[in-house]
């Protein structure tokens, strides 16, 4: 079996193409396969156009989605966000992530739309199910109430603008899509996994190889792929259904959400939060420096990034290995094939490679800035500190400090764009306590 | 008639408990072991880490990059070797191996390294994740955990972070400290206790397997599944799978494996 680039290259036309023949002038957007997870796990061009197709079966396109069976999503809120932007004669508007959403997260979610390159960070790429600002367990998917909070504040820092001029019905509609083409993500994600690791080829008796297609329509195999394939999508909506159940509440008897307290109070909770900041159970100053100004760990990269630059480190390996086999003068038969098919895989990923945004690494947020992308309320720090923020470097403390201590670190945390950052003593940690008496 | 009961009675259960043996698959009751020594076939020298955080404690330890460990005689110390199973299929388990399930596998984050930096997990056993080092703050990153709920959470000397998973890991997971950037550890997560990581040695063994044929796969950190790697008689594929026919009561030994700086993506 063969890569074939160029076939693959025009994947997202030919749909385009299929589609504009018809009278409209423009073309009708299509669905992008993720192809740094394409290249990463050898998925070749057969079993890319495979789940092509799979994904359109159970998703449909991004003028038409389908909101799979199990999935838990709302076909009526993913109609009224897809598809071209218009409104209606009663005023309703329509292509509601078109208008307002795909110039920078693409059309596939993939967080490369037209604007993408040009913006620090890069738009979000959802097709991990990832995302950082949130009030559940690290693990678990965002709530409802967390994408909308997001939607309706803007991620402040960044170039994620406030929607909240939209009506609660459109916001709750693109809700709803960015849930949508993140299961879209996972169960792509997922079923690169499964032709990995179930199908390929295979030798019957006689030793004659063999090719497994992905096809859960008809032949042997439909039987078991249906089944395997609406298992996927279970087990990614799952972790979307049970979002609400790992929200973190706070205790009731630490310090109250509500902030009623004296400036005594806080004044000694701020002091709290600032030997915890230096303290090695919270160890925060090791990231955000001596100063909280983000200047301490700056060298690490968020797991979108990771995800490429583990692509382009296997590459240059790939790279030396087929440069050192090319010389080589022993090569049989299979060895050549063997060859063969590494330099086509090769070829693929340098070219997938080539297509790569500059590489950023992820800057601990400066805490003097009084900026913080995933709000700004104590309860949103509290969560930052506690579950620390997925996809980034940032871990959560919430099972080694008390829910006090926690709360003492918010009160440092917002605190400290007013503190003097002219003291140079505050960087050090040894001079802390003399600073505090 | 007293007579011909008595008579046919036990007749008639080992009839029937005859059938049953005949008829089970790969037969339950009987087991096998597969073993190797895995040797490395190369020149490369664990360059030291350079230390970034905390330099006078973890300084002081003489850390080297762990992509590639060897031990005595060249042995190839962590290499992961693990039983293939296909979506739904599951493997008879050896009594023996429930003895020590409960017991959980400890990773420590010790000396400014993990230790061990390569270790399985059977999803019936806890994964107890300790700091030993004093006054030194580490946070163990599994956020690419794929089956299994991942984490990021901050580890403090005194509260080792006790984690319970259920689902078979298809490889090896990351493990890593952000702090530290340096620090790695891949932790192999599933479902059935047959798999090893190679010891400092380069052997491994993984005993007790339901006697009959089974895939296994190869891994290691620097290549991921090591392909074409010439095992006994058997190649691994390009998927670093390899079949063997473990036979009761035997130990299949591989003897020496070779692997070469190439077989690791070197």
């Amino acid at each position: 079996m063969k890569y074939t680039t160029p076939f693959l290259r025009l994947l997202p036309v030919i749909g385009a193409v299929v589609a504009s023949v018809g009278c409209q002038e423009s073309k009708t957007p299509d669905f992008r396969l993720n192809m740094v997870r394409m290249v990463s796990t050898e998925t070749d061009g057969d079993y890319q156009q495979e789940i092509a197709n799979v994904l359109d079966g159970l998703f449909g396109t991004p003028d038409q989605p389908i909101a799979p069976a199990g999935s838990g999503l709302d076909q009526a809120k993913l109609n009224l966000a897809a598809g071209p932007a218009w409104s209606d004669d009663a005023g309703v508007n329509h292509g509601l992530y078109r208008k307002h959403c795909v110039h920078c997260h693409g059309v596939t979610g993939d967080g490369r739309g037209p604007t993408a390159r040009f913006l620090n960070p890069y738009p979000r790429d959802y097709r991990m199910g990832l995302f950082k600002f949130k009030s559940n367990a690290a693990a678990d998917r965002p709530t409802d109430e967390d994408l909308h909070r997001i939607l309706w504040n803007g991620a402040p820092g960044t170039s994620m603008p406030s929607f909240s001029l939209l009506a609660s019905a459109e916001i709750e509609a693109l809700v709803e899509y960015v849930k949508y083409l993140a299961i879209r993500g996972e169960v792509e994600r997922a079923l690169t996994s499964y032709v990995y690791d179930e199908l390929g080829e295979d030798e019957d008796d006689e030793g004659r190889v063999y090719r497994i297609p992905l096809n859960p329509v008809d032949g042997e195999y439909a039987e078991d792929q249906r089944e395997a394939i609406a298992d996927i999508v279970a087990d990614v909506s799952e972790t979307w259904q049970a979002a609400n159940e790992s929200v973190v509440v706070p205790d009731e008897d630490a310090i109250p959400e509500l902030d009623n307290r004296t400036a005594e109070e806080r004044a000694a909770s701020i002091v709290k939060g600032r030997e915890l900041f230096y303290d090695k159970r919270a160890n925060c100053y090791t990231c955000h420096g001596p100063t909280g100004l983000g200047d301490g760990q700056t060298t690490d990269y968020d797991m979108w990034t990771k995800e490429q630059l583990e692509l382009i480190a296997a590459t240059d390996s790939l790279a030396d290995s087929v440069a050192e086999e090319r010389e080589a003068d022993d090569l049989d038969e299979d060895d050549l094939r063997e060859l063969d098919r590494s330099e086509q895989l090769l070829s693929d990923r340098e070219d997938v490679i080539a297509t790569l945004y500059p590489i950023r690494n992820a800057i601990p947020r400066n805490l003097r800035a009084g900026v913080y992308r995933g709000g700004r309320r104590r309860i949103d720090i509290y969560w930052r500190i506690h579950q620390g923020i997925p996809g980034s470097p940032m871990p959560g403390v919430g099972a080694t400090l008390s829910d006090e201590e926690i709360w003492n670190l918010v009160d440092y945390v917002l605190s400290l764009p007013y503190e003097a950052a002219s003291i140079p003593q505050r960087a050090l940690p040894v001079n802390a306590e003399t600073l505090v008496n | 008639m007293i007579r011909i009961a008595t008579f046919s009675l036990p007749m008639a259960i080992a009839a029937v408990a005859f059938a049953a043996l005949a008829d089970m698959p790969a037969s339950a009751a009987e087991w096998g072991s597969i073993k190797g020594r895995f040797v490395f076939d190369g020149d490369v020298k664990a360059e030291p880490i350079s230390i970034t955080k905390d330099k006078e404690y973890c300084g002081n330890h003489k850390l080297v990059d762990e992509t590639v460990v060897t031990g005595e005689k060249n042995g190839l110390a962590n290499m992961f070797v693990y039983l293939y199973l296909k979506r739904g299929d599951s493997v008879d388990v050896h009594p023996d191996y429930e003895k020590s399930a409960s017991e959980p596998a400890v990773l420590d984050n010790n000396e400014c390294r993990f230790e061990p930096h390569a270790m399985t997990l059977w999803t019936k056993q806890p994964l107890e994740i300790r700091n030993s080092d004093p006054g030194i703050g580490h946070n163990t990153n599994a956020m690419k955990l794929t089956a299994n709920p991942s984490f990021n959470e901050i580890i403090p000397n005194d509260k080792p972070a006790v984690k319970n998973f259920e689902k078979s890991e298809p490889a090896p997971s990351p493990f890593a400290c952000n702090i530290h950037p340096w620090m790695s550890a891949y932790v192999l997560i599933r479902d059935n206790p047959y798999m090893a990581a190679s010891a400092k040695d380069g052997t491994f063994e993984i005993k007790n397997v339901p006697a009959g044929k089974h895939e296994f796969v190869v891994w290691h950190e620097g290549k991921g599944n090591v392909r074409n790697l010439k095992l006994g008689k058997e190649k691994t594929d390009r998927k670093g799978r390899v079949e063997f026919e473990i036979k009761a009561g035997e130990t299949l030994d591989l003897g020496e494996v070779k692997v070469t700086e190439k077989d690791l993506g070197l």
